[in-house]
């Protein structure tokens, strides 16, 4: 097991390496001159040519490539632009924030996605199977953006459930950072109260967020349970006299939700590039409204800067997932 | 034989699967009685209705499509016909245990051997026997099926373990309760030949030592001889005919018996080709009025068009077929 974590991990490395490369030569064919662009647009030629120089604008791709290899390995990302600051100081802030976020999405898409997909599968072309699916249909089918804006709309402004958007209303004490994430911070400081109500924030974002991803687990598991109830450990399992409720949520779930891991790590990563729109939507200072605000500003250093980090994110969890299929199947666990 | 109650009363059962195109008559007002002791052998080709039968009996097929038309099935003298889910889960595995075709698919791929053993006593036992005592039964059940290493097997999961160790292990679970009846839906089918006449020993010894009552389903007259007493040979959902295995090899009296006898190869007479029986089985969404054979019985005239039910032509041995008279005989196994 712990071979498989290194090999992963030097996989990882690789993959992100990569990743740098793509950015970077994307950051660098766009059009526009960096060193104009990071010089702001008030600079006179000279300071341009200065910071052409101090930042080697003026040396060839490859050269360039290798200093900002050399630049990220030291944990520097690059100053934005836009405010001015570190980009690493920066994504220390806006990061925990959308992970907190992200967290809460996907726990509501696998908490609702399995059982639901369980029931339909059980409930096969009967009614709650079609209810069930409406669900998984619009969810596919629904954009993001879209449905932010309408559950703003009708929970936010309309019925007055939920707050518009942000992280905490500002009366709402901020508790002292310690890993940045509201909830996480709030619980540590023994205030449940703040806890709960940056959850109350998080509600709406976090439901435009899942949708998609629920749809997908809904889909995958209930396909998946179709399958498993009719193999024929089931049948077994049932010719022994076991329950009907011990087969369906142990005997067969834990075959049937090896799919839906898989499924899972791939909506992760879905998810945090949605971030870019719902944070948009719900004015919730994450890094995705940082990314867009860098994109729309032509920052270049924080978009690749969140780029490799989404990207890691993305790779970490999968990681994670196959883990949990480790742990799940003792079959996947012997090849290892 | 003494015992005036049968084990196991299959009375007038007919079957039906609802399908688009109609109803597909499975099984057709089929008898089959096993008095305490016996091991009585079900044969016929693939998709005659054999599993079909022994599942339904016991509510292991899904309704719908299935839907029993008519009939009593009743086990030591219980009617099982009509009883709740509930109800049937405590009858299977207690009195009634099964053990099936492929080893390799009938265990649960994802939990340990000691697991699914322990469950399966435990719900056999409906809860009554607790985990450790469970655990108990199972050890001591491993060893009488002869399986090497019980303790270590207990931990392995079934992809360790090869096909005949699986098979063992199946029994082992299926007998812990001392069930009334077992059925052996061709249990050795799908292992190879020296493993398959292990498996056999094994059997014939436990239907020996536990002095069990036993359906073995088979379409191989040469597995089913050395394990069972009696046999009922299964044509397109109906029993064509029943009787002693010594007459059933010596003295066949169904034309089809008489083919199946025909197609097996004999180990003193060298052929250029094995006999088979010509055609198909009839369409079963319109199942012709009289015998299901007759349109591939070499032996077919006018009356054959006609229902024709078991005949009786020697004390235990009954034939559905028009060539035979029915002589009136005291007959202690159908004797009520």
């Amino acid at each position: 097991m712990t071979r498989l974590i290194l090999k992963r991990l030097g996989m990882m490395v690789v993959m992100l390496l990569g990743l740098a490369i793509i950015t970077f030569s994307i950051a660098n064919i766009a059009p526009g001159d960096p060193a104009r662009l990071a010089a702001g647009p008030d600079a006179t030629p000279e300071m341009v040519e200065q910071i052409r120089e101090t930042r080697g604008f003026d040396k060839p791709l490859p050269v360039r490539f290798a200093l900002y290899v050399g630049q990220l390995v030291r944990g520097d990302l690059g100053t934005s632009v836009y405010t001015g600051r570190s980009v690493s100081d920066d994504i220390a802030q806006f990061l925990p924030a959308t992970m907190e976020l992200v967290f809460f999405a996907i726990t509501i898409a696998i908490v609702f996605g399995i059982p639901l997909g369980t029931l339909a599968a059980l409930w096969q072309n009967r009614f709650p199977d079609h209810g069930i699916r409406l669900i998984a249909v619009s969810g596919a089918a629904l954009p993001m953006f879209w449905l932010g804006l309408m559950l703003q709309w009708y929970l936010a402004l309309e019925l007055g459930w939920f707050p518009l958007g942000g992280r905490l209303g500002v009366f709402d004490d901020v508790p002292p950072q310690i890993t940045g994430m509201i909830t996480i911070d709030a619980l540590l400081n023994g205030d449940p109260r703040t806890a709960l109500t940056a959850l109350w924030y998080m509600v709406l974002p976090a439901a435009a967020l899942s949708l998609p991803a629920l749809a997908a687990i809904i889909r995958v598991n209930r396909a998946e349970m179709l399958e498993v109830l009719g193999r024929d450990y089931v049948i077994n399992a049932k010719a022994q006299g076991i329950g009907p409720l011990r087969i369906t949520a142990i005997y067969a779930q834990k075959n049937a939700i090896l799919p839906s891991l898989a499924m899972i790590g791939l909506r992760f990563g879905w998810m945090l590039g949605g971030t870019v729109l719902v944070e948009g939507v719900f004015d919730f200072p994450g890094i995705g409204l940082y990314a867009a605000k860098a994109a729309v500003s032509s920052d270049f250093e924080p978009i690749m800067a969140v780029t490799l980090i989404l990207g890691a994110a993305f790779m970490f969890t999968n990681l994670l997932i196959d883990l949990a299929y480790a742990v799940l199947d003792p079959r996947v666990r012997n090849q290892v | 034989m003494m015992d005036s109650t049968p084990i196991l009363d299959i009375r007038d059962f007919s079957l039906v699967f609802d399908t688009f195109d109609g109803a597909y008559h499975a099984i057709d007002k089929v008898d089959l009685s096993l008095a305490a002791g016996e091991a009585v052998a079900l044969v016929g080709e693939t998709g005659c209705g054999k599993s079909v039968l022994t599942r339904a009996a016991f509510g292991l097929v899904p309704s719908p499509p299935a839907r029993i038309t008519s009939g009593s099935v009743r086990l030591d003298g219980r009617e099982l016909l009509g009883l709740s889910d509930r109800e049937l889960r405590g009858v299977r595995g207690k009195d009634v245990a099964m053990i099936f075709q492929d080893p390799m698919t009938y265990l649960n791929p994802v939990f340990r051997i000691g697991t699914q053993l322990t469950d399966a006593i435990r719900a056999q036992s409906g809860g009554k026997v607790k985990r450790a005592e469970a655990r108990d039964i199972a050890l001591g059940m491993l060893e009488k099926v002869h399986l090497p290493n019980p303790e270590r097997q207990f931990k392995a999961y079934p992809h360790e373990l090869s096909g005949g160790m699986r098979q063992r292990i199946l029994i082992a679970m299926a007998l812990a309760a001392k069930p009334k009846l077992l059925i052996a839906d061709e249990p050795t089918t799908a292992l190879d030949v020296t493993i398959q006449a292990q498996i056999l020993d094994l059997m014939a010894e436990l239907v020996e030592d536990m002095g069990l009552t036993m359906i073995m389903i088979s379409h191989d007259l040469g597995v089913v001889a050395q394990v069972c007493s009696r046999v009922a040979v299964m044509y397109a959902g109906k029993i064509v005919e029943d009787a002693p295995i010594g007459q059933i090899f010596d003295a066949p009296a169904h034309p089809y018996t008489k083919g199946l006898l025909d197609a097996l190869p004999h180990p003193f007479k060298r052929v250029e080709r094995l006999a088979s029986i010509p055609g198909t089985l009839p369409d079963l969404l319109n199942p012709p009025k009289g015998c299901r054979f007759a349109q591939r019985c070499a032996s077919a005239h006018a009356a054959c068009d006609a229902p024709v039910g078991l005949r009786r032509v020697a004390p235990q041995h009954t034939v559905a077929c028009t060539l035979f008279e029915d002589t009136p005989m005291k007959d202690p196994v159908h004797e009520h």
